[in-house]
């Protein structure tokens, strides 16, 4: 991947002073830049190498508490131009948002380290084709003729904030991110899964054993049952275990969150599951994907426990939502690139892990389901649960049993955080910050024949 | 000058050894408001614009994309492309194969009748409240009320080695409402959306009770709606139900990528019946929906595709690749969300079409069922033939008549049960599921309906 040398300074300048002489009561300007290089797995192999460069500007522009946001994929300095003015039109035209009480003023953070590989930097299409292959290679070591989707994807990111407060900060990032989901048929039966990982280093990705476990869990779907109605005990891996956590992190974050339209925006001070869940957001934690050194808006990063004692501490704040509980940001602003909405949520989510091990967990389970990959994502207004379980198993007599098939799983998030009764000591670390153990909830209605 | 960057790149490209060589310019403009309780609290506009670059070396494909437009940096792209390709030549794999097809040439623009980008925005923004404000009154257990507008004029420019030159202009404009009700604790969100190809008429055109206010009913009825009870039912779903069921159960299984490499349920069946004689599904651009185009990304003119007739798996949805792969004739499937990505096989609208039935004469004879409304997501697992898909309300069936509204549910079925369990078919064909289809990282505008149908034997994920 060469890199590219882009200059990111000169239009954001460009835009800062346009606007400044515009009449508006606050603004921020950003640049991003990113070039990216893949080579995408489907049916038989290798099908595609492919490369990108994206660069564009986003303006916000604060007029009468109205906002006005504009961006574009060019920096030449007319569209620049244009840009500016698009965003000061609208701001004009927006109306007063009571809620709004400016945007964040500069702080000085200490840098995180080890967002920025170079080795990543400096892979090339040839190195990601044979990345690719180790994974297709991996899969037919276990087992040969399937066909697959998938890839590797390395991207390298620049990003410059400059803001009328006085921010100006630069940001660079690199990430590497592979997949692969084989596909086995033995007559009409089907044996499919998928295995990823992700991370800010090279050598924080393993293909081959990405392929490897891909093909073991595809192979163990072969002879799915349909199983009956009932109300069972559930265990969630890290990866399912994640979908809910995140979940719940996300509607505890921003305005959402404070304006009361989340099954969570009642839950401040309130126990939400059995005794020693405990939560913590960290965005400084080194070589991670979700960390950075300051948040969307140029706030610092900060470790913050959101759940101790099962007990609800705080909501994750942008500076609006911040504004409007009266407290301090967080440091949890997301920028959508150089689209410039801000919106908040989670960086790095970690779950304090439990005492049991996975094998504990199944072996105290008399029957349950395993459910190995499903998205536990509840309506994020009502919390209510319907969902399919995408791969699971039947636990009997402590053991996994057989692979269930066209089975679903409904409920209420917060009846399914009340039901944890076993989190696993070990877990998985995704993106190299996030952390999530296994869990067990004591019963849910599942719904099958 | 667009097209000399274009007919530029693809006489290099061939120059440099492509065997076949594609380039695209895309533009998209979008202009938002955002309403939040009767304030336009925000506006957004935005220009995207760039060129793809796909091409065929030694059997291989290679893609690149640049927003950064001049000759120069275009030339870059061309020869990222080109050693993207050579790259995986020694790889095992996919060969890339396309159909060769006549060159089109042709500009093409779909009518509006008011450009969206001469209305004054302070217009605009006076329209949506007034179809917001209605709700304001409608119930004091209305919480919360956010209406989202936005209008998008998208220009997809091609040119390849076989001479195509095809550029098309699609003004698009939606306008979606939700509505947050509250009792207690207890929270219940409606929503409505209104899409189309169109200009700003489409949002003179509306009115608050087809819109804002239906999707107001709704969350204050869901209030006082019940949990759906769970296991395996006959159900009837409603256009929107129907259509997500056929994007989902039927499209992405038909799409000739998935076909040809092996991951889709249905990909050796073709003159198999594999569905109820009730059953024939169309996928149609020509249509005027919100999936609705005259050529598609790659410059083939489009035409409607007939998937399933009356039952039997009769065709595919073809790109120039998988018509060559498959032995099909590409009609105009293959679209890309931008110039950053390359064309892959998309549905357009689809639908089930119509039979003679009335709604209560589908409804008679289930004694225990459950009718649903509404779609609001959905999800295939096209290798496996299973599909999820979540709508908005529901209603027991009881005795062929719709009792207890039931809220938060979800259906699974395998793909191919449920295709020979329809055994009722109506009427009234709507087209109203305007939005947007991921794949494989893109997302596409899409549309998609039917008329009410009832198929038997779905799991319902219940809660009781």
């Amino acid at each position: 991947m060469i890199n590219i040398n882009i200059d990111l300074y000169t239009p954001v300048e460009r835009a800062m002073r346009a606007l400044s002489e515009l009449n508006v009561d606050f603004y921020d300007v950003v640049a991003v830049y990113s070039k990216s290089i893949e080579v995408s797995i489907f049916g038989r192999g290798i099908k595609e190498a492919s490369s990108k460069v994206d660069v564009g500007l986003g303006v916000r522009a604060f007029k009468n508490k109205g906002l006005g946001v504009a961006y574009t994929q060019s920096l030449d300095e007319s569209d620049v131009r244009e840009t500016v003015k698009r965003a000061v039109k609208y701001a004009q035209v927006a109306q007063p948002d009571p809620y709004f009480k400016g945007i964040p003023g500069p702080s000085k953070a200490q840098k995180v380290p080890g967002l920025c590989d170079g080795e990543v930097i400096e892979l090339t299409l040839e190195d990601a084709s044979r990345i690719s292959r180790n994974m297709i290679d991996a899969c037919e070591s276990i087992r040969r003729g399937g066909v697959y989707r998938g890839g590797f994807q390395a991207k390298h990111l620049m990003f410059h904030l400059s803001t009328s407060t006085g921010v100006d900060i630069d940001d660079e990032k690199t990430i590497v991110s592979a997949y692969i989901q084989p596909v086995y048929r033995e007559d009409d039966d089907v044996g499919s899964s998928y295995e990823f990982d992700y991370g800010v280093r090279l050598s924080s990705i393993d293909p081959y054993i990405i392929g490897q476990k891909a093909a073991k869990k595809a192979i163990e779907q072969f002879g799915s049952k349909k199983i009956k109605s009932e109300t069972l005990p559930l265990i969630l891996l890290p990866e399912v275990s994640s979908t809910l956590f995140m979940s719940l992190l996300s509607a505890l974050s921003g305005e959402r969150a404070v304006k009361g339209r989340t099954f969570a925006s009642n839950l401040l001070g309130k126990q939400v599951a059995p005794e020693n869940l405990e939560i913590i957001d960290d965005g400084t934690i080194p070589r991670a994907v979700a960390s950075s050194t300051y948040d969307g808006e140029g706030v610092p990063r900060r470790p913050v426990k959101v759940i101790e004692a099962s007990v609800v501490l705080t909501f994750l704040h942008n500076s609006y939502s911040a504004g409007i509980m009266n407290v301090e940001s967080t440091g949890h602003a997301v920028r959508d690139g150089y689209k410039g909405y801000v919106d908040a949520g989670p960086s790095n989510v970690r779950v304090k892990p439990g005492d049991s091990t996975l094998n504990e967990i199944i072996h105290e389970t008399r029957k349950g389901i395993l459910i190995v990959n499903a998205s536990i994502s509840p309506n994020i207004v009502s919390g209510e649960l319907s969902t399919t379980v995408d791969e699971g198993f039947l636990i009997e007599g402590g053991e996994k049993s057989f692979p269930v098939k066209n089975l679903m799983v409904g409920g209420h998030i917060l009846e399914i955080l009340r039901g944890i009764d076993l989190v696993s000591k070990e877990g998985r670390v995704f993106g190299g910050g996030h952390f999530f153990p296994a869990i067990r909830i004591r019963e849910a209605k599942i719904s099958g024949e | 000058m667009i097209e000399n960057l274009l007919e530029f790149i693809v006489e290099r490209g061939l120059s440099l050894g492509a065997s076949f060589c594609e380039t695209r310019y895309f533009e998209e403009r979008i202009n938002s408001i955002v309403v939040e309780n009767g304030i336009a609290k925000a506006m957004s506009s935005g220009v995207l614009k760039g060129i793809g670059i796909r091409v065929i070396i030694n059997g291989r494909w290679g893609f690149s994309s640049t927003n950064l437009m001049d000759k120069e940096e275009a030339e870059k792209a061309l020869r990222d492309a080109i050693s993207g390709a050579k790259s995986i030549t020694a790889e095992a794999g996919e060969e890339a194969k396309i159909a060769a097809v006549k060159p089109s040439k042709d500009s093409v623009a779909h009518n509006m009748r008011i450009d969206p980008e001469e209305v004054d925005p302070e217009i605009k923004v006076r329209r949506v409240l007034e179809l917001e404000k209605p709700v304001r009154e409608f119930s004091d257990r209305v919480k919360d009320i956010l209406v989202n507008y936005r209008d998008v004029i998208t220009r997809v420019f091609v040119h390849n080695s076989f001479g195509t030159l095809v550029d098309e202009t699609t003004p698009r404009t939606i306008v979606t409402c939700k509505v947050i009700a509250k009792e207690g604790d207890l929270m219940q969100s409606g929503y409505e959306v209104s899409g189309s190809i169109a200009g700003y008429e489409l949002i003179e055109d509306m009115n608050p009770e087809d819109f804002s206010i239906r999707a107001a009913r709704r969350a204050v009825s869901l209030l006082s709606a019940k949990a759906p009870p769970r296991g395996k039912f006959s159900v009837v779903v409603d256009p929107k139900v129907g259509g997500l069921f056929v994007h989902e159960a039927i499209g992405h299984n038909s799409e000739g990528d998935f076909v040809y490499s092996g991951q889709s349920i249905i990909a050796n069946k073709v003159g198999q019946k594999i569905a109820s004689d009730l059953v024939t599904v169309i996928d149609d651009p020509t249509m005027h929906g919100y999936g609705g185009f005259i050529y598609d990304h790659e410059g083939v003119r489009a035409k409607p595709h007939v998937i399933i007739k009356d039952g039997v798996l009769v065709g595919f949805l073809h790109s120039l690749e998988t018509a060559a792969k498959l032995g099909g004739v590409p009609e105009g499937s293959a679209r890309a969300q931008s110039h950053h990505y390359p064309p892959l096989v998309r549905m357009s609208n689809i639908y089930l079409t119509p039979r003679d039935m009335t709604l209560e004469e589908i409804l008679e004879g289930i004694n225990y069922g459950i009718y649903l409304s509404g779609s609001e997501y959905g999800y295939v697992e096209t290798e496996k033939g299973q599909f999820t898909c979540k709508v908005e309300e529901a209603w027991l069936i009881e005795r062929g008549e719709l009792t207890e509204h039931l809220r938060d549910v979800a259906i699974s079925s395998l793909i191919l049960e449920a295709l020979r369990n329809i055994s009722a078919v109506g009427r009234d064909l709507r087209l109203e599921m305007p939005g947007m289809c991921g794949k494989s990282g893109q997302s596409m505008y899409v549309d998609g309906g039917a008329p009410h149908f009832r198929i038997d034997g779905i799991v319902v994920g219940g809660r009781r």
